[in-house]
């Protein structure tokens, strides 16, 4: 058998694990759509290269039709179980929206938008044209706001979509979140099954282009199957050629180990270990090294200094999950200088050893 | 080397690598949750791309990776395939505990070609390295030793220490130690330094431990001690000895000197131990005259004979029987080998082992002991008498195979201790009145015969006693020393009593021939020097063990040479270098 086909079967494996990891969990979600949203929090962020609040908005969807349909969805990712069974009608959308946006007012700006759905928000069957274009209209009529940032993935990203959005929005700073993950299709396909090429990426990058529309390039650190060091190295590759394809701001998003995933299988036999927030720091650090300055490099490591999140002995994850949340704001790397803890070197033994032993240097591992 | 996983490997890697370096080909970490079809997938992209490397990753350079959930036929597929390519190393990943991964990866072990280069990959214990060089890896991951410096934590071969949070340090004379008064007041790269060195001292030393045992023919007894470094090493040793009896068997040899140290429970199952209970359940044959089977209790010094007890059992026997002394089947009970014949006190192990006597047997030993003694007692015709005179440990483990027994059954200690002079007096009473009740007739002593046929089954199996020593053979020479046996005016063999064992001459090799047992078919019709290696070994008995006397024969089955073999007869016939046969007499 040829490496392709082998190839293939490492994937559909993977394909089969990734759904039998899901199994029911789906189907366990709320039925009942509701007016609230997922979630809705403000946080500090930077906008352009000014410091405002960024509102997160994360509507209560059907979910993501990949995860939902034969394909199995990404292996790292179970965040459309937020959502409900049933699709919310394009009234309750909007009242999710109105709801979340309460949470600005008062609020004199510079404000960012971010519009999440744990799926795509392009997708008309998630939500809907009638809910898209409402939601945008409010938006684009609330002086406050100043960039909006959405989620989809490349598919959903069309001339159309695109001429839709600067229409409602006029010129605001618009950005489309789309997870590139990894630039390398191997590991985009075997180890994470993402469902897209990097080439339909560069694609979505260049029809966002032509409307004056940015992307934000999510990048993953450390896919399931990699060693600490090929992830580090997977993640910082993946940077550069997110740069060379034209996005405006990267995302870096260490894995988390998220429910009804392969990963928390994985994780839950001691064969998968988050990234250290060394290996994140370490990219990040790069990043802002090698990428030009007029792309933000932002991270906002989820469960941070947890058994499910990055995280390193437990000592210092703190400090270093603060200095990573001030550099996403400032973008000087200076803030990333001075950090140090004696499982530097237990980190720097993880990143060689594991890579010829193939031996998962897991939490168990760090004790005794 | 170890090519990375995903970003596909390109040639401009290999450039870095030294001509003699081996090459780790890339799979992935393990992923047990994804099942054997995952681990097949794996292993056979490593062959496609070695196969589509050609001239870059020379195959005798490649080192396949084995995932420990790979199913054992496809295992033995690929590695036929990977053979083919010229590939001779393979590596296995160990997690470090006694998880079901490590157990799966120890099973492929057994099963890779006996002469590829080994790897154990991971975590390994130091203290587990005298384990993993008992099952045959060449090369062992000290990556444990760097991983704990890393955290500040010293090795010690039971234990460990951390550094930065001991109050009181162990004193240590170490090289990389000891120039140091306070390790806690280094600085942290200083410090991991040391520990490094002194880490990797402590694996340096367990295996030069290993090396210097294993020719010394202690490495099992090492591996036995070092079950008490840890519940998973021992728990480790309780599956190989299970699991993997046959494969740690084959390379176990049949013959030794010095000491043979059995300490406790982790000895019970050993191949050495279990292996001569075997052989005495399967190959051993009592004399049809025995009509009498006397049990007596081992001692600690070997061979029994030789000792202050045996020495008064003896007495009590001849004043007991007299004449009729050669009717008596003299049978010694002993834990953990079960029963050794009289003839076969001087075979390896029963002439070297040593353990604790205190006369308290746990329900194990009295388990093993009344098994090997029933399955013993069936072989003898059930109007003969056994006469127990035995008592403690022993005593139970007669009682427990009672049941099991046919014959009828005189105890002769009650209560006292068997050298006891009540003991004795009554153990001469009893054969005195047996020599009566079974009317034994006077006959001729014929111990010297009984021992050679005895250790002639035993190594050569049944029927090769028969052949070697027929009836028209004559006999001389003492049991302690040396016993030959000539037939029709020719030797046949001589027992040398230091190693219990039978040695043939050319003439004996011909006659145990026609058994088709311990031969190895040499390529070619007359042995040139002193010994047959293994690239000239057209074929060899799978039952011969290192330390064998086997016969070399021609491909027509014509007797070349007899001599001691040096590896197994599955190496013989797999090894391509190595010295397979000792010769000792050839044909000119």
């Amino acid at each position: 058998m040829s490496i392709e086909s082998l190839t293939e079967e490492l994937h559909r494996l993977v394909i089969e694990e990734t759904k039998s990891a899901r199994g029911g969990s789906i189907q366990k979600r709320p039925l009942k759509p509701s007016g609230m949203p997922a979630a809705a929090w403000i946080a500090d962020a930077r906008i352009s290269s000014e410091i405002g609040k960024a509102l997160s908005i994360v509507f209560s969807t059907v979910g993501c039709a990949y995860a939902r349909s034969a394909a199995g969805g990404c292996t790292m990712c179970s965040y459309l179980l937020d959502g409900t069974q049933r699709s919310p009608s394009p009234e309750e959308l909007v009242q999710q929206f109105m709801n979340a946006m309460s949470k600005i007012e008062g609020e004199n700006g510079p404000v960012s938008v971010k519009l999440y759905t744990s799926g795509s928000f392009l997708d008309p069957g998630e939500v809907p044209v009638s809910a898209r274009a409402a939601i945008l209209e409010r938006l684009g009529n609330d002086s406050r706001v100043r960039q909006v940032i959405l989620e989809s993935r490349p598919e959903y990203v069309s001339h159309e979509t695109m001429v839709e959005l600067r229409q409602a929005l006029g010129d605001l700073e618009v950005e489309l979140g789309i997870g590139l993950e990894s630039s390398n299709d191997l590991i985009r396909s075997v180890c994470i099954n993402k469902g897209f090429s990097s080439e339909d990426f560069r694609k979505a990058v260049e029809i966002a282009k032509a409307h004056e529309i940015g992307v934000r390039a999510y990048v993953l650190v450390k896919p399931p199957f990699l060693t600490e060091r090929d992830a580090l190295l997977d993640a910082k590759q993946t940077i550069d050629a997110a740069e060379a394809m034209g996005v405006t701001t990267v995302s870096i998003n260490p894995v988390n180990v998220q429910r009804y995933t392969l990963v928390e299988r994985m994780w839950s036999r001691g064969e998968y270990r988050p990234p250290w927030l060394w290996t994140v720091l370490d990219v990040l650090r790069n990043s802002r090294k090698s990428v030009r300055d007029s792309i933000n490099i932002v991270c906002d490591p989820v469960a941070a200094g947890k058994l499910r999140g990055a995280h390193n002995c437990g000592v210092c994850d703190e400090a270093i999950s603060q200095a990573i949340r001030k550099f996403s704001l400032v973008q000087d790397e200076s803030v990333l200088e001075g950090l140090d803890c004696d499982c530097l070197s237990v980190w720097r033994h993880v990143l060689e050893h594991e890579d010829f032993s193939l031996l998962v240097h897991n939490h168990g591992y760090a004790g005794q | 080397m170890a090519l990375p996983s995903f970003p596909t490997y390109n040639d401009s890697l290999l450039d870095s690598v030294g001509n003699d370096d081996g090459i780790l080909l890339p799979s992935l970490p393990s992923a047990s949750a994804l099942g054997p079809d995952f681990a097949t997938a794996l292993i056979r992209q490593q062959l496609a791309l070695l196969r589509d490397s050609k001239e870059a990753i020379p195959g005798s350079r490649a080192i396949v990776r084995i995932p420990s959930q790979l199913d054992s036929s496809v295992l033995a597929d690929t590695l036929r395939e990977f053979g083919e390519l010229g590939v001779r190393s393979a590596a296995l990943l160990f997690e470090g505990g006694i998880g079901p991964n490590d157990r799966d990866s120890l099973m492929l072990r057994a099963r890779l070609p006996r002469n590829w280069l080994t790897l154990a990959l991971g975590r390994i214990e130091a203290y587990a390295v005298p384990f993993f060089y008992y099952l045959g890896f060449d090369i062992i991951d000290v990556g444990r030793a760097l991983g704990a410096a890393a955290q500040a934590i010293r090795l010690w071969p039971r234990g460990y220490e951390r550094v930065l949070h001991t109050e009181v340090l162990r004193y240590c004379p170490c090289h990389a130690c000891s120039p140091h008064e306070d390790l806690s007041a280094l600085s942290r790269d200083a410090l991991e330094d040391v520990l490094i060195a002194h880490n990797i001292g402590v694996y340096r030393s367990f295996l030069s431990e290993s090396t210097s045992s294993a020719r010394s023919g202690q490495l099992r007894y090492l591996v036995e001690s070092m079950t008490h470094s840890s519940p998973a090493s021992t728990a480790m040793l309780r599956i190989v000895d299970r699991e993997l009896y046959d494969y740690a068997e084959e390379f176990t040899s049949t013959c030794g000197t010095g000491v043979l140290a059995l300490i406790g429970p982790e000895s019970y199952n050993s191949p050495v131990v279990r292996r001569f209970r075997e052989y005495v359940a399967s190959r051993y044959s009592p004399p049809v005259y025995k009509r009498l089977i006397l049990i007596l209790p081992c001692s600690a010094r070997k061979p029994y004979s030789d000792s202050k007890s045996h020495k008064l059992f003896r007495q009590a026997i001849d004043a007991g029987l007299g004449p009729s002394r050669f009717a008596d089947a003299e049978t010694i009970l002993t834990s953990p080998l079960g029963v050794v014949p009289r003839e076969l006190e001087r075979m390896y192990p029963a002439s070297v082992y040593d353990l604790p006597v205190t006369g308290d047997w746990d329900a194990e030993e009295i388990g093993i002991a009344a098994n090997a003694l029933a399955m013993h007692l069936a072989k003898f015709d059930k109007t003969a008498v056994v006469v127990a005179h035995v008592s403690e440990g022993y005593e139970e483990a007669v009682k427990a195979a009672e049941s099991r027994i046919e014959q009828s059954i005189v105890y002769t200690t009650s209560g006292h201790p068997a050298t006891s002079s009540e003991s004795l007096r009554s153990l001469q009473e009893t054969l005195e009145e047996l020599t009566d009740v079974l009317s034994l007739k006077a006959g001729q002593d014929s111990e010297n015969k009984e021992i050679l046929r005895a250790t002639a089954d035993f190594q050569f199996g049944s029927g090769a006693g028969p052949a070697l020593i027929p009836d028209s053979a004559s006999v001389w020479g003492k049991p302690y020393r040396t016993i030959v046996c000539r037939v029709e005016g020719e030797q046949t063999c001589a027992f040398v009593a230091s190693a219990g064992s039978l040695s043939l001459t050319l003439a004996g090799a011909r006659r145990i021939a026609p058994l088709n047992r311990y031969w190895v078919r040499f390529d070619g019709r007359k042995i040139k020097g002193g010994s047959v290696f293994s690239v000239a070994v057209l074929g060899a008995d799978p039952n011969i063990r290192p330390g064998d006397e086997v016969v070399v024969i021609s491909p027509d089955d014509e007797v070349l040479g007899v001599g001691r073999s040096e590896m197994s007869g599955i190496e013989m016939c797999e090894f391509e270098k190595g010295r397979a046969v000792s010769v000792r007499h050839k044909v000119d």
